[in-house]
């Protein structure tokens, strides 16, 4: 028999050793007691009255029972205290026969102890086994693994977008609340019904369900599918859905987490912003075009390695071309003035050097000859792989020269006006007071001609008509005297003057005239010129009839450049100096004195007064006005008047001849 | 047709010069001439009636040459005229022909001019208008 032997004095003889006379029941007790002292699982026998009976070896190194244990009441050891229906239990073990299991907490350790009936040889039931099972880390990894899934629900539940995981043909096994609101069914209505039922059949639509089908047998990748239009409890929305792989470890089949993710605002955002950028370019667009209409400016840009050129509606109008036809360099040249075609081959060889940025003017001549002017100016970009473009703007600048020239006339016609009222005289009665002695001269000699040709000759008549003749002439030379003398009659306005200043009115004033006769003025100023006591019209009078003459006389220059420089500077004795010099026809020696005679001129269309009056106006300055003829071509004529304001007291009158 | 001793030129021109250098070549042209220095002198002349040709400067101090012209045409006693004007402004011209003058030079004007301007006077049809 293997039954534990048990003394009468209920110690645990296996414990103790066996002390008995039959060896051979020692023998199978001690065998069975090393047997239970080397099981791992506490065993504790107790007696019907819940007293210990014995235990085996792991009972005291787990439980920590001890040998003064044996015969205590169990509920009088703390390891039992942890079981409070142990007791109970145990009665109905005892009394029933059947065995029966009770969860037990020791400190942080748990226990499930399986109770079963022990009994005597005679099959009677004397008390219970207690069998002790550490469950402590297995309870501690199913609390855990039930947080876990506690958190995950919460979470699942949680997320706002809606989720749900696939099975098998793609049914659906569980929807996050989020899914189930979304397309407005019950957790039960969903369990198990194909994810194409849902949403008013718009997934059946997308590229979906050959992906899904992919990932289910095995496939990690998934594009986000786009479906629109997708019935929910929102109404129609656009949704984006995504697909995650589920796999569990001894699980062979597989699932698929999909997302949905609600991106109706974001589209309609997108579709609000497209279009109003594609408004506003439009906009844009129009305005500019708008913009370049009025202001009559045209824009291109030019790719240089390329010779891409594109441009604008406006710059085909101002060429007069089809809009879009091709651009060429060779197109632009065959509207280019041909004077203008150097200047734009060296703009176009500037842009190809890479200076950065190129301006200039240029004209064009239109199918039916007229003339447009035109500024460019361009603005060196780099694209993005680095190659050298230009962005341009031209404007037409043909209406503003036009206006520009019809001031500048106007403006040349009001210099007259004013000259010839600063003259102060004659004005209209200039020619009257020349035409009327020179009228008296052809008369007269007409008549002394026809009284020499009579028979006989009336001699005394001719020479009385020959003497009102001589008398005539000098009535002519008296015009010219009265005009100088009448001019210098004038009172002069005197102020103190900046010749500098003067002088750059004049300028300011000339030009555009300047320009127009294609002259490059260059100008010199000499600093901290004494100021001059003068009179600012007359002396301005005088600078403009200079200026003009020196641009008349190179009206016929073509081969040189037209320049015309003007310059001021201090000479001796504390005068200023102004010169003028013109690369003109330039003028003989020999007429150089007669050209400041009055009438005397070496222009068609001149009264040539102007120098003459001028000489007038410098020496009521006290001054001095001079010409001479150039090392190389043209001339030069200059004034010099006294400095400081001792001039101011000592304007002369200009003497008259009697 | 009388001769040509009977046709009396006049002059009215307020610079002295014309008046003494013109009524010696009109004489060498055969015509007898009068000189008068002002409008209001050649009215207050007992040659109006007379004048078959009146070389009449414009701009002179009192009675115009045009004014001259109108006051003739009230009194009815219309004188073919050629006007004479020192003054370049070829503009009047026009204005003083279709105002029935006969023609208007501009001085100075050679012989020629002045014989032809005063031929066509001679035939000038005087009080059509």
């Amino acid at each position: 028999m293997t039954a534990p032997r048990v003394t009468p004095g209920g110690r645990w003889t296996g414990y103790h050793g066996v002390n008995g006379d039959h060896a051979d029941v020692n023998t199978a007790a001690t065998d069975l007691i090393n047997i239970l002292d080397a099981v791992e699982v506490p065993i504790v026998v107790l007696r019907r009255d819940f007293s210990v009976a014995c235990f085996n070896r792991a009972a005291a190194d787990v439980l920590g029972l001890s040998p003064s244990d044996i015969g205590r009441a169990s509920r009088d050891i703390s390891v039992f205290a942890g079981c409070p229906r142990l007791e109970q239990q145990c009665d109905e073990v005892v009394a029933g026969g059947a065995a029966s299991r009770v969860d037990l907490r020791d400190g942080d350790n748990w226990f499930v102890v399986r109770i079963s009936p022990s009994t005597s040889s005679g099959r009677q039931v004397t008390g219970s086994v207690l069998t002790f099972t550490d469950v402590t880390a297995f309870r501690a990894s199913m609390s855990s693994a039930i947080y876990e899934r506690e958190c995950t629900k919460t979470i699942f539940n949680t997320v706002r977008d809606p989720l749900v995981v696939l099975g098998a043909d793609q049914r659906i096994e569980s929807g996050n609340r989020a899914f189930y609101t979304m397309f407005e069914v019950s957790r039960d209505e969903a369990q198990a019904a194909p994810l194409y039922e849902l949403g008013n059949g718009a997934f059946e639509a997308a590229a979906l369900r050959e992906q899904l089908e992919e990932m289910l047998a095995g496939s990690r990748a998934f594009r986000p599918v786009e479906v629109d239009d997708v019935a929910t409890a929102k109404g129609r929305r656009a949704l984006t859905l995504d697909a995650h792989p589920l796999s569990f470890p001894g699980h062979s089949e597989r699932r698929v987490l999909v997302t949905f993710h609600d991106i109706t605002a974001r589209k309609q955002a997108e579709a609000a912003k497209d279009l109003r950028s594609e408004e506003e370019l439009r906009r844009s667009e129009a305005f500019l075009a708008r913009g370049q209409r009025l202001s009559l400016t045209g824009s291109f840009s030019w790719k240089v390695a390329s010779d891409e050129i594109a441009w604008s509606d406006q710059l085909y109008r101002i060429y007069g071309l089809e809009i879009g036809v091709p651009v060429t360099l060779e197109l632009v040249r065959t509207r280019v003035h041909p004077e203008d075609v150097a200047l734009l081959e060296e703009m176009v060889q500037k842009g190809r050097e890479g200076r950065d940025n190129f301006e200039g003017q240029y004209r064009l001549v239109m199918p039916d000859h007229s003339i447009k002017y035109l500024h460019v100016v361009a603005h060196a970009t780099r694209d993005q792989d680095g190659r050298l473009e230009y962005i341009a703007a031209v404007q037409d600048l043909t209406e503003r020269r036009t206006s520009e020239e019809a001031l500048a006339k106007a403006r040349s016609e009001l210099a007259k006006v004013a000259r010839v009222t600063s003259l102060g005289v004659l004005t209209a009665s200039i020619a009257h007071e020349v035409n009327q002695p020179l009228s008296g001269i052809i008369t007269n000699a007409g008549t002394c001609l026809r009284m020499l040709d009579t028979n006989p000759p009336n001699l005394q008549g001719a020479c009385e008509t020959a003497r009102r003749t001589i008398r005539d002439g000098n009535r002519a030379s008296d015009v010219i005297t009265r005009l100088r003398a009448l001019f210098s009659n004038e009172e002069l306005t005197l102020e103190f003057l900046d010749l500098n200043e003067v002088t750059r009115e004049v300028i300011a004033l000339s030009l555009s005239d300047l320009q127009r006769s294609r002259v490059a003025l260059q100008s010199q100023f000499a600093e901290d010129l004494p100021t001059i006591a003068g009179d600012r019209i007359q002396l301005q009078q005088v600078i403009l009839n200079l200026l003009r003459n020196a641009s008349d006389a190179m009206a016929d220059v073509h081969d040189r450049p037209r320049r015309l420089a003007i310059r001021t500077e201090l000479e001796a004795g504390d005068r200023v100096r102004l010169s003028v010099r013109d690369a003109g026809v330039g003028v003989n020696p020999r007429s150089m004195t007669k050209l400041l005679d009055a009438f005397y001129t070496t222009k068609a269309d001149g009264m040539g007064i102007g120098l003459s009056v001028s000489r007038s106006i410098i020496e009521r300055h006290h001054g001095r006005l001079w010409a001479e003829p150039n090392d190389g071509p043209g001339a030069t004529f200059s004034f010099s008047i006294p400095g400081g304001p001792e001039g101011d007291t000592a304007i002369a009158p200009v003497a008259r001849q009697p | 047709m009388t001769g040509k001793r009977s046709l009396v030129v006049s002059i009215v021109d307020d610079d002295e010069s014309v008046r003494e250098s013109l009524p010696d070549l009109i004489r060498q042209f055969g015509f007898a001439v009068g000189a008068f220095s002002s409008a209001e002198a050649f009215l207050a002349s007992d040659v109006v009636s007379e004048t078959s040709c009146l070389l009449l400067d414009i701009a002179m101090p009192g009675m115009s040459g045009p004014a001259l012209q109108e006051e003739l045409r009230r009194r009815r006693q219309e004188v073919p005229i050629v006007f004479i004007t020192a003054q370049g402004d070829e503009t009047i011209r026009p204005q003083l022909l279709a105002r029935g003058a006969v023609e208007c030079l501009f001085k100075p004007f050679s012989e020629a001019v002045l014989l032809d301007a005063i031929t066509a006077a001679l035939h000038w049809p005087v009080g059509a208008a």
